[in-house]
């Protein structure tokens, strides 16, 4: 429900949604929670970069 | 409560297009219940309004805060010392919190983030019903406790119409019967004599526009 909500400000903002993905992982699932890792870079890869700097520095 | 939603995101966006800075102002009260313009909100449009102006390659800088509440004054003076940085003001009060904020600093354009729906009631969490229509002449006493004015979708003060189906509206079938509630209510009250009362129309004269109360205790003497 949230997660829907909160792409929905994402894509409002101009950022696209896939870029957020809730996962259900507890701390003994090191393997999933590299798959998930692995999933999203791919995502954020095939999207390129946004025209977003961070100025927290 | 006064119920509330947030106005398109494109709507609010569009209203300060040309600003630099601009200051978003919540408000802790009602619109906070409701989900629609407290603390949380303001940080989200905040940052939505900060993600989508430099998207798109243009400086914004928009700044953060949240009164206690927008309809008094003691509480809009904490941002006196800030407002003057903006070029505008975006309040995400109700449309009285708005027009009050706007009212003490008239140099400054404030914009509404919200659309102000209703006086109603948390149904469960995020759902919201009306419940008053702030009519100034209240006849909850004889209708058990449930206001023909607010939820019968007619208004109706001798109800019910024809249109009333199996404890249904005729406009939706979502949506429950006023006066069959009423009648309902006034049974189970031992109060059914309270529905053979015919209703006079309804005072609109103490329907005075703008509104204004002033408390006894407050009332100069003669």
């Amino acid at each position: 429900m949230w997660v829907d909500y909160t792409k929905g400000l994402l894509e409002e903002s101009g950022i696209a949604p896939d870029r957020l993905k809730m996962f259900n992982l507890s701390s003994s699932m090191a393997p999933k929670f590299k798959e998930a890792v692995d999933e999203m870079t791919e995502v954020a890869k095939k999207l390129g970069p946004t025209k977003i700097v961070s100025k927290a520095a | 409560m006064i119920v509330a939603e947030r106005k398109p995101f494109e709507e609010i966006k569009a209203m300060i297009e040309g600003c630099k800075k601009v200051l978003v102002v919540g408000c802790g009260e009602c619109v906070s219940v409701c989900m629609a313009g407290g603390e949380k909100e303001v940080q989200i449009l905040a940052s939505q309004l900060r993600l989508a102006f430099e998207e798109e390659g243009k400086e914004l800088e928009a700044g953060e805060t949240t009164l206690e509440r927008q309809c008094d004054k003691e509480y809009l003076e904490e941002i006196k010392d800030k407002i003057d940085d903006y070029d505008a003001v975006i309040s995400m009060a109700c449309g009285a919190g708005v027009q009050f904020l706007a009212e003490m600093y008239d140099s400054k354009y404030v914009y509404p983030a919200l659309n102000t729906q209703f006086i109603g009631v948390a149904e469960r969490e995020g759902e919201w019903s009306e419940r008053c229509r702030a009519c100034s002449d209240c006849v909850l006493a004889e209708t058990g406790g449930i206001c023909p004015i607010a939820v019968c979708a007619k208004g109706l003060l001798n109800g019910p119409c024809g249109g009333t189906n199996d404890g249904k509206c005729e406009l939706s079938k979502e949506k429950d019967c006023a006066w069959t509630l009423i009648y309902n209510r006034l049974n189970k009250l031992g109060k059914l004599d309270n529905i053979r009362e015919i209703f006079p129309a309804k005072k609109y004269s103490v329907q005075t526009t703008p509104g204004r109360r002033i408390h006894e205790a407050f009332k100069e003497k003669e």
